[in-house]
């Protein structure tokens, strides 16, 4: 393997597995993070009546002032990350390839 | 949501018109198909538009206007995760598998299975976990074109069944994969279309301020919601392992779901490959974004109004809402949308079923067979399976999204894993493919029939052991989070253990990224199954972890 060769490996396999993880944050990881971390996104409240029998004492509802367009930020940042976020991401990923095919047939 | 008592006659018009022309463009297409490849990979020569137009449609079955609204109305957080999720796999699927595949020339995922680790036994249980993946992914779509016709046309559900599966035979039959190609791009227009607007007027009379544009329109109408149902944006419902199985499953499934990665071998090349790609995820959000609007909308209209939607019609809240807040124009063309969307999803996965018939199982018994009668056979077995397919949606699973998660589940352990691993590790060989596909297979597919098809609670089953941390929300989901972790495992520590794949197999690898030398060095460190290993052992690990605060 020579120097372009093993640089163009390097490159393909390094920008593959930063791509992959980030839409396997936005597109998995992330919610788990949102419900690990909760004390960012909610405040802890006691819970209506009615819902006590399925939630507990106590439940969260997100801090108002985290929102982005009126939504909550957890919730916006899901829905766009898995959206604009992964298209972005391939489409960046696309580029890289498509440059490093246009290298492998030279 | 009662059945109409009436014919819908406007509903039942459009319908028709989409089931027209989807028969109309397959007859125009049979004319492309010549031979073998033309018939079941449009001869490799769809381009990137069309082909992400023809993946938007297949990824969006009719679960997009049954069944995820529903999931949205019962729990948003959980729900919207499971479709953001979805969303972003397709960016999975590309990075690790789409154009890869693409340049190995194979006609379908249980081909390349069998090719990439020379095994005839390994084609075999393919087509076996192609069966079952494929079976449970179509039940519901045929039964619910049935009950569109039946609940919102107004004429009987067996009338639908089979109206729709022999339109969808007929034009999968004779048009092959330029016909299903053709027709889901056209499908995909008709779905954008027919849902993107009538949830526009419904926001707009719900007083959206941004109502043109449903997908971020309602921002504004989160207070009132949250001062209704102060739980509704809820993340905590379930286990943060629920989230890492839906990630396990939906990325490594829909690399495995055969009819999706039979659009790469579609296409001119592998850049063609990777665009396609890009322009489906970016559609597939835009149509999952406005379900997840309708679904907001319809909490948002049961409270404000205070109309009781019972839960057995909360599957049909999109045509509720259309009905109640846009008018019956609208409704007709969401019905139609709704069609197409069924008619798409089910001519891809009759595609592949057929491929898979003939061209795996049958082609790999009698190789002498030559092309010309193996394209006579297709045209054959294409019509008995739709008809099969026919009988069977009269009596399928009830719940048609729990269905369609479980075919992600067990397509990720069994068809997935092989393929990510053949791609990326040359080290990957037949005996550790066998080891994982079976077992990760079984695992998903003897708990779909415990707990999906005999009705036993998730912490009752008796395999596997982990049973017990199947709990909460969405528990059986965490099946897969053993699934898939196992399949992994056994996968790279088989591999090890054993002899390596010959050269030939392994110069297979190079080739498929691109290269046109070979080097033994490349792809086959130790740091990935090392690092797939640790993660697996971590996911799995963590599911027994917060035991105690998550809901029982």
């Amino acid at each position: 393997m020579n120097n372009d060769s093993r640089r163009g490996y390097k490159l393909e396999v390094w920008v593959t597995a930063v791509c992959f993880f980030i839409v396997a944050v936005t597109g998995g990881f992330f919610s788990s993070i949102v419900v690990i971390m909760n004390e960012v996104f909610f405040n802890q409240v006691p819970t209506p009546e009615n819902l006590i029998a399925a939630y507990g004492e106590t439940m969260f509802v997100f801090k108002e002032h985290l929102s982005v367009w009126g939504f909550p930020l957890h919730y916006f940042l899901l829905i766009v990350l898995s959206w604009i976020g992964a298209t972005v991401v391939g489409a960046i990923w696309c580029l890289v390839m498509d440059r490093l095919e246009e290298k492998q047939r030279a | 949501m009662e059945p109409r008592g009436e014919v819908f006659v406007l509903g039942l018009i459009l319908s028709i018109i989409v089931l027209v022309i989807s028969v109309m463009i397959s007859v125009w297409a049979r004319r492309l198909t010549r031979n073998l490849s033309d018939y079941y990979v449009a001869g490799r020569s769809i381009g990137a538009i069309n082909n992400g137009l023809a993946m938007v449609s297949l990824a969006l079955s009719l679960t997009t206007f049954i069944g995820l609204t529903a999931l949205i109305i019962q729990g948003l957080y959980v729900a919207v995760a499971v479709y953001a999720s979805f969303t972003a796999a397709f960016i999975g699927l590309m990075v690790l598998a789409a154009p890869y595949l693409r340049r190995h020339k194979s006609f379908t995922t249980m081909a390349f299975i069998s090719e990439r680790y020379d095994s005839k036994t390994l084609r075999y249980i393919s087509v076996i976990v192609m069966m079952i993946v494929s079976v449970l992914y179509l039940a519901g779509n045929l039964k619910g074109i049935g009950i569109v016709f039946f609940f919102l046309l107004g004429v009987p559900e067996i009338v639908g069944i089979v109206v729709g599966g022999l339109v969808v035979t007929l034009y999968v039959t004779l048009g092959g994969m330029y016909g299903v190609t053709y027709n889901q791009t056209f499908q995909t227009i008709v779905l954008l279309f027919c849902l993107m607007f009538p949830v526009a007027i419904v926001m707009r009379t719900l007083g959206a301020s941004g109502w043109v544009f449903p997908p971020l329109g309602y921002g504004d109408m989160v207070p009132q919601m949250t001062e209704a149902v102060p739980h509704y944006f809820w993340a905590m419902v379930a286990h943060p392992v629920v989230y890492i199985a839906i990630f396990l499953g939906s990325f490594f499934g829909i690399i495995g779901l055969p009819h999706f990665v039979m659009r790469f071998f579609t296409v001119r090349d592998a850049k063609e490959a990777r665009w396609s790609t890009v322009i489906c995820v970016f559609l597939v959000g835009l149509v999952n974004t406005t379900v997840y609007a309708t679904g907001f909308a319809a909490v948002y209209y049961m409270q404000a109004e205070g109309v009781d939607i019972p839960t057995a019609a909360y599957d049909y809240v999109v045509f509720i809402l259309v009905e109640a807040l846009a008018g019956d124009g609208w409704l007709a063309l969401a019905v139609a949308g709704s069609v197409a969307a069924g008619l798409s999803t089910v001519s891809g996965l009759l595609m592949i079923m057929g491929a898979g018939l003939i061209h795996d199982l049958y082609g790999t018994m009698k190789p002498e067979v030559d092309d010309d009668k193996k394209l006579k056979l297709s045209y054959g077995a294409m019509f008995l399976v739709g008809v099969a397919v026919i009988i069977f949606s009269l009596d399928p699973p009830e719940f048609i999204l729990e269905a369609i998660m479980w075919s992600f589940g067990i397509a990720a352990a069994g068809l997935g894993v092989p393929i990510v691993l053949g791609i990326w590790w040359k080290r990957t060989n037949k005996y550790g493919v066998g080891a994982g596909m079976v077992v990760g297979t079984l695992i998903a597919f003897i708990s779909w029939i415990m707990i999906g098809y005999m009705g036993m609670d998730p912490v009752d089953i008796p395999f596997p052991f982990f049973a017990k941390y199947f709990y909460g929300p969405l528990g059986w989901i965490k099946v897969i989070s053993v699934a898939v972790p196992v399949s992994f495992i056994l996968t790279i520590v088989v591999s090890w253990l054993t002899p390596p794949p010959s050269e030939d197999l392994q110069r297979q690898v190079d080739e498929m990224h691109g290269w046109p030398d070979v080097d033994p060095t490349r792809y086959n460190g130790k740091g990935l199954p090392i690092t797939i290993i640790v993660l697996s052992v971590v996911i799995m690990w963590f599911m027994t972890t917060l035991y105690d605060q998550f809901p029982k």
